[in-house]
């Protein structure tokens, strides 16, 4: 009797062990796609803090920023994320004499930097947390 | 499978599956002897695993996989063992169970001290007081003196040295200017190692002094900026290496079996061809749990692991053990290239480089495809003191792989 069921779970372990490391093959590999390069001359960035297999859209680990730019559910925006707490237009991130400004669209559910609500135009600085609908992302400037 | 969505939930989850499975089979296999004790703390041990693993990822902003790999490795150590010998099984499961608890220990206590790489004295002055300590009060078991009693608890000080000389090399690196810049200041790492080696080599542990040169040498060879420095060490290297053939007889006849094991059969050469005939005995899928014969190979539970795990669970699995400390050492060399802090850096390249080349070491050596040393499986062998400090390496690991102090830079 043993020996019957000793043979069959060889197998099913065998089965069990591979599936096991081809999944983590696959996490891993998603994890890679997930970085893209940084523009090296282009020092700011947003960083996602959420882990990126909780959010049910897409998103990327890394947004660069340039001198303008608008994030948003529409297709128009630079940075396209398709939450829905987050507004058509939501919000832009501009620089202007070297230091990067946030400014909410007065959208619906509004921007938050640092736990705190944006009423209109902050200074962005090194460190911040944005939060966006579901999505929360580091400011990374290191000029 | 595989195509649509998978999360941390699937490989968690197998994990599971696979070691209520395998305790399952051996309970049965062993249902005259099995007594209540066992029954509980195997079942504590899985939950433990379990709850660890979903712990984790919430705490952690770091890497989520090294602890799942590792895991998965206790496992199929645990299960072999215990099948060997349920006494020495039921040691391995307390083990790890304070393996476990060590990790996150040392996972806290690193990611809430700093100034780890301003310690190198300290790290100097333990090791040597270790060190000492085994020169004088060690014990002698199977010709290397390395084993050190207190309290009726006994361990083995070279598993922590091993860590705390990857801290010591790193905080050398990391201050390198300033050592620079004192006189002889750059000769003071290699002393320090080289006093380590002579240290192991009155204890007769090769096995270590290989891991540990291998070790230093790699780091050397990453961060050295005095090029003459690394091909010096090679060059003592070989040349210790051609001295210890010469001196230990013990070290000649492995270099023998390893050319020839059939000839000495039946003396020098028992143990390899024991695990090469188990190793072939087993084939792609093995024999099965409880259906080959492990027990005639001296020293199965902690140097021979390996071969017992391919007899009786398939070649297959032991190649899936080989897949997991690749997946483990390519996780920490990304976490190293990762890592902001240059301590951290070069302590995550350590560890990493200690997990691979301990592994390498001993699983060539079972297939005779080197000449055989001593030494454990991280997490796979049976063993307290490498359990534990192999824990403690893996909590080092965890915390090199979040971005650390990061309001702290500015």
């Amino acid at each position: 009797m043993f020996n019957i069921i000793s043979l069959v779970f060889k197998y099913i372990f065998i089965f069990i062990i591979y599936v096991f490391i081809l999944s983590i093959i696959r996490l891993i590999y998603l994890d890679i796609k997930g970085i893209y390069p940084i523009a090296v001359n282009n020092s700011a960035y947003l960083k996602l803090i959420n882990r990126k297999d909780t959010l049910p859209f897409k998103v990327k680990e890394y947004y660069s920023l340039g001198d303008e730019v608008t994030l948003g559910r529409a297709n128009n925006n630079q940075i396209i994320i398709k939450d829905p707490y987050i507004s058509k237009k939501h919000l832009r991130i501009v620089k202007d004499e070297g230091k990067y400004y946030l400014e909410d669209f007065n959208s619906a559910n509004g921007t938050f930097l640092n736990g705190e609500k944006v009423m209109d135009v902050v200074c962005l600085k090194n460190g911040d947390r944005i939060t966006v609908g579901q999505v929360e992302f580091l400011f990374v400037n290191k000029e | 499978m595989l195509n649509g969505k998978v999360n941390y939930k699937v490989p968690r989850n197998l994990l599971f599956m696979f070691e209520l499975l395998a305790l399952s089979l051996m309970f049965l296999y062993y249902k005259d002897t099995l007594n209540r004790t066992t029954v509980v703390y195997s079942l504590t041990l899985i939950l433990l695993v379990y709850i660890s693993n979903v712990l984790l990822i919430k705490i952690t902003s770091g890497d989520n996989y090294i602890f799942l790999i590792v895991t998965m490795l206790v496992s199929i150590g645990v299960i072999m063992i215990y099948r060997i010998d349920p006494e020495l099984g039921m040691k391995q499961i307390l083990w790890i169970g304070f393996g476990i608890i060590l990790f996150f220990v040392s996972y806290i206590l690193f990611k809430s001290t700093k100034g780890w790489e301003n310690w190198f004295l300290i790290y100097a002055m333990v090791s040597v007081v270790l060190f000492l300590l085994t020169l004088f009060l060690g014990r002698n078991i199977k010709g290397a003196t390395n084993w050190i009693n207190v309290g009726g608890f006994s361990f083995q000080p070279s598993e922590i040295i091993k860590i705390l000389s990857i801290f010591l090399i790193a905080s050398f690196y990391t201050n390198y200017d300033r050592f620079n810049k004192l006189k002889f200041g750059k000769y003071y790492l290699m002393g320090m190692i080289y006093l380590f080696v002579l240290f192991l080599f009155l204890q007769k542990d090769l096995g270590s002094v290989l891991i540990f040169l291998s070790v230093f040498i790699a780091l050397q060879y990453v961060y050295e900026e005095d090029r003459k420095l690394v091909y010096i060490n090679l060059f003592i290297l070989v040349i210790s290496a051609i001295a210890g053939y010469f001196i230990f007889s013990h070290v000649q006849s492995r270099v023998q079996t390893w050319l020839n094991p059939w000839k000495y059969i039946d003396t020098k050469g028992y143990q390899i061809t024991q695990s090469l005939f188990a190793i072939a005995e087993g084939g792609f899928f093995g024999t099965g749990l409880g259906l080959g014969y492990p027990d005639f190979i001296p020293e199965v539970h902690t140097d021979f692991i390996f071969s017992a795990i391919c007899e009786e669970m398939g070649v297959f699995t032991g190649i899936g053990i080989i897949m997991l400390f690749l997946i483990l050492v390519y996780r920490g060399f990304k976490i190293s290239i990762n890592q902001k802090y240059k301590f951290y850096r070069i302590v995550a390249l350590g560890i990493s480089i200690l997990f691979g080349i301990q592994s390498f070491i001993i699983f060539g050596g079972v297939l005779n495809m080197i000449p055989l040393t001593g030494i454990t499986i991280p997490f796979v062998s049976y063993g307290g003191s490498s359990m534990l400090s192999s824990f403690i390496a893996l909590g080092i690991l965890q915390v090199a792989s979040e971005e650390l102090d990061f309001d702290e830079e500015q």
